[in-house]
């Protein structure tokens, strides 16, 4: 385990950086977690919400909003006469919720269907504690659906479930706050994670794939794929580490939410991505073995994707063009997750699934990056010989 | 004598460039074998043929008697290689470097230790066990450079240039390691442009130029090549051109040459020109400060056969 020992003797000269990333990290989370507690009396305050009902003929659309109404301060258009659209009105923070009703939602609804209710929030509590009474009037909605009620007898249900269970409701056994400290954590890790994990790596790598210590192994008796196997494990037990790290910092830091299944569900999450970070890092490291060069790319590559896929900033802050543009950036999958776990009220297959596929895409990434490391490694070699 | 290397009929070519054009020659056990020749004549391709690290037109290479393939991990466990550029890690120490390189030959940890240890002696890397290669000189760094490619106690050693850009009290130091190698048992195979190393170094020469073999053989072998056999040159206050040409008369001269009266004389064979040459001076009354007499280089040869200069 010559070349393993070696790789992490070379790493500890460059664990300065990896340190500052960490820092980085645990610096914005303590300061987020600080100012979000100061915020917290989000019951006293009701949100402000700008309902869009496109479809007003229908009952339960006519039954959702006035649902809304009791539980939120609802602005119309003409609330928003300042301001360019529903965007820019959620970036002012004239309004912390915005839902779109689609047509013929009542219709649908009751022919069996879930209609997409189009919702676009600023992440913060008042717009959670809106989110959370939408699920419960869509969730009472769908139960008595189910049972085959009609139309009529359908409304008058929903409206004593809903009156009964304010009380209870309201102390959710669901911790949204701590949910959306813990998605904040894990988004930001996807920064600290990306970068760390290619700066060692890349670094590291690029040591050894120099062409004149690599003709010094090809005369050695050392097995071409013994070596590169070595190689190969110490990256993965180095990203695993550095991945275990943060999983680990998040207990102390958010605690309470790490115990929950939605924590595993974050964990899972950060773990896939880990594995997708480990292959850009290969990618990275293939591509020059100039050092300073390195942390160029290392920056753009980090900080691009966590700015373009909403690490730092929350997803409904960003124009479409960027969120568009950020489908091709295993960050934007990986975020997407840590958004959806936060506003999971339970935790059932129905609801996992788009979480796997998300996770499927981190993955499918991940293989496309070993795929093009391998053809660029083929081809250097060849240009050697 | 044993042959440890036999390359035959080497050819290796870079598009139309033909780097190494036809070479064969042999390396004889327990020999310093030099490879003399000017940048850019083939001896590190050569020698990157001779390791399987090129792949090559034709020709065979046998090396311990088996065909050496890239794959032949026997051979290369026996082999060490120091190459033209200095390779080491730079994020490590010169102790940790050397005992990776070593360590890619020898599993084990107390031989290994033993080695390191004599592979740092060898080379006098004592003091600088702890030092990282960018806080070394470029004599230290090419001595580290050789450690690293020879701690392993390899029977048959490849130096590549190990001496270019080095100070001399550095470069003494790797010729007597060189030396104090080949005593414990290897074989040797040096290449260099300099030619005064491989004249006190070597057992054995071949001169190359352009990828061939133009001459073979020992430093005295090699010498009897060219029809010089002495030049004496001597710094004359002034001499006459009669002088010149009685000079030139005089018994096994082959030329004389004479600019601002520095005047070289070149002698074809024979004994004893010095004091033939200083009993004509007396007699003309011809005053001179400085005279002295040189055999011919290897410099000389390599202008016999090329009709240029060894030296850039
Ligand atoms: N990778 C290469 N591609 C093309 N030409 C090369 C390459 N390596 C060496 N050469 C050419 O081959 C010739 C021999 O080079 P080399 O073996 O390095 O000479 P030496 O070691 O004697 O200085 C030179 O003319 C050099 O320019
Ligand atoms: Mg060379």
């Amino acid at each position: 385990m010559l070349v393993f020992r070696t790789y992490f003797k070379i790493l500890t000269k460059y664990k300065g950086i990896v340190i500052l990333y960490t820092v980085i990290l645990l610096c914005f989370a303590v300061f987020n977690m600080q100012t979000s507690d100061n915020s917290t009396n989000f019951t006293a305050s009701r949100p402000d919400v700008y309902v869009e009902n496109k479809d007003e003929e229908g009952a339960l659309a006519g039954l959702l909003c006035d649902y809304i109404k009791e539980h939120a301060e609802v602005k119309g258009p003409e609330d928003l006469k300042d301001t360019e659209g529903v965007s820019d009105a959620l970036f002012y923070r004239q309004v912390n919720y915005t839902v779109e009703i689609p047509e013929n939602f009542s219709e649908d609804f009751l022919a069996g269907e879930r209609p997409d209710i189009v919702v676009r929030s600023i992440g913060d509590y008042q717009a959670a504690y809106m989110e959370m009474q939408l699920e419960r009037f869509l969730q009472t909605a769908s139960l008595y659906q189910k049972a085959g009620m009609e139309e009529k007898q359908l409304i008058k249900q929903i409206k004593e479930t809903l009156k009964e269970t304010v009380e209870v409701e309201l102390k959710s056994s669901v911790d949204k706050e701590g949910l959306s400290k813990g998605a904040f954590f894990y988004n930001f890790a996807n920064y600290s994670l990306l970068a760390g994990c290619v700066y060692a790596i890349a670094v590291a790598l690029s040591s050894f794939r120099r062409d004149c210590i690599r003709r010094r192994a090809n005369v050695s008796p050392i097995n071409n794929l013994r070596y590169n196997l070595q190689l190969l494990l110490a990256n993965g037990v180095f990203a695993f580490a550095l991945w275990a790290f943060y999983v680990l910092i998040s207990f102390v830091m958010v605690k309470d939410v790490m115990f929950t299944k939605q924590g595993l569900l974050f964990i899972a999450n950060s773990f896939v991505f880990a594995l997708c970070a480990l292959s850009v890092g290969f990618l990275i490291g293939n591509l020059t073995t100039n050092k300073e060069a390195l942390g160029g790319i290392i920056n753009v590559v980090a900080l691009g994707s966590s700015f373009l896929c909403g690490a730092f900033v929350p997803v409904q802050w960003l124009p479409d063009a960027v969120l568009k543009i950020a489908h091709i950036l295993p960050s934007y999958w990986y975020i997407q997750n840590n958004e959806r776990i936060a506003k999971l009220e339970t935790v059932e297959p129905a609801a996992i699934k788009p979480l796997l596929v998300n996770g499927a895409v981190v993955l499918g990434f991940a293989a496309l990056f070993v795929a093009v490391t391998n053809v660029l490694a083929k081809r250097g070699r060849q240009r050697r010989v | 004598m044993k042959n440890v290397i036999e390359v035959r009929n080497l050819t290796k070519a870079y598009k139309e460039l033909r780097a190494v054009d036809d070479l064969s020659f042999e390396v004889h056990e327990g020999e310093i074998l030099g490879l003399l020749g000017p940048n850019g004549s083939g001896k590190s391709t050569t020698i990157n043929c001779l390791l399987s690290l090129l792949q090559f037109e034709s020709g065979h290479i046998r090396i311990f008697g088996k065909e050496m393939t890239p794959d032949a991990y026997d051979l290369k466990a026996q082999i060490g290689v120091v190459f033209q550029d200095v390779a080491v890690f730079e994020e490590l120490t010169v102790y940790d470097n050397i005992d990776y390189f070593c360590g890619l030959y020898i599993g084990d940890k107390n031989t290994r230790k033993a080695y390191v240890r004599d592979a740092i002696a060898l080379t006098g890397l004592e003091e600088f066990v702890k030092f990282y290669p960018k806080q070394l000189s470029g004599g230290l760094l090419r001595r580290l450079n050789i450690a690293c490619g020879i701690a392993h106690k390899p029977k048959l050693i490849f130096l590549d240039e190990p001496t270019v850009a080095v100070d001399p009290q550095s470069r003494n130091n790797i010729l007597d390691g060189i030396r104090i190698l080949r005593e414990q048992g290897a074989t040797i195979v040096y290449t260099t442009h300099y030619m005064e190393e491989v004249e006190i170094l070597c057992d054995r020469i071949i001169i190359l130029d352009k990828g061939r073999v133009i001459a073979s053989g020992t430093n005295e072998e090699l010498k009897e090549l060219t029809d010089i056999e002495e030049k004496v040159t001597v710094e004359v206050d002034r001499i006459s051109q009669e002088q010149l040409a009685q000079i030139k008369a005089l018994e096994h001269v082959k030329e004389v040459t004479n600019s601002k009266n520095v005047v070289s004389i070149v002698y074809r064979e024979g004994e004893d020109h010095f004091g033939k040459l200083l009993a004509f001076l007396g007699k003309e009354k011809i005053r001179y400060h400085k005279i002295y007499s040189e055999r011919p280089t290897l410099n000389d040869v390599f202008l016999e056969l090329t009709g240029k200069e060894l030296r850039d």
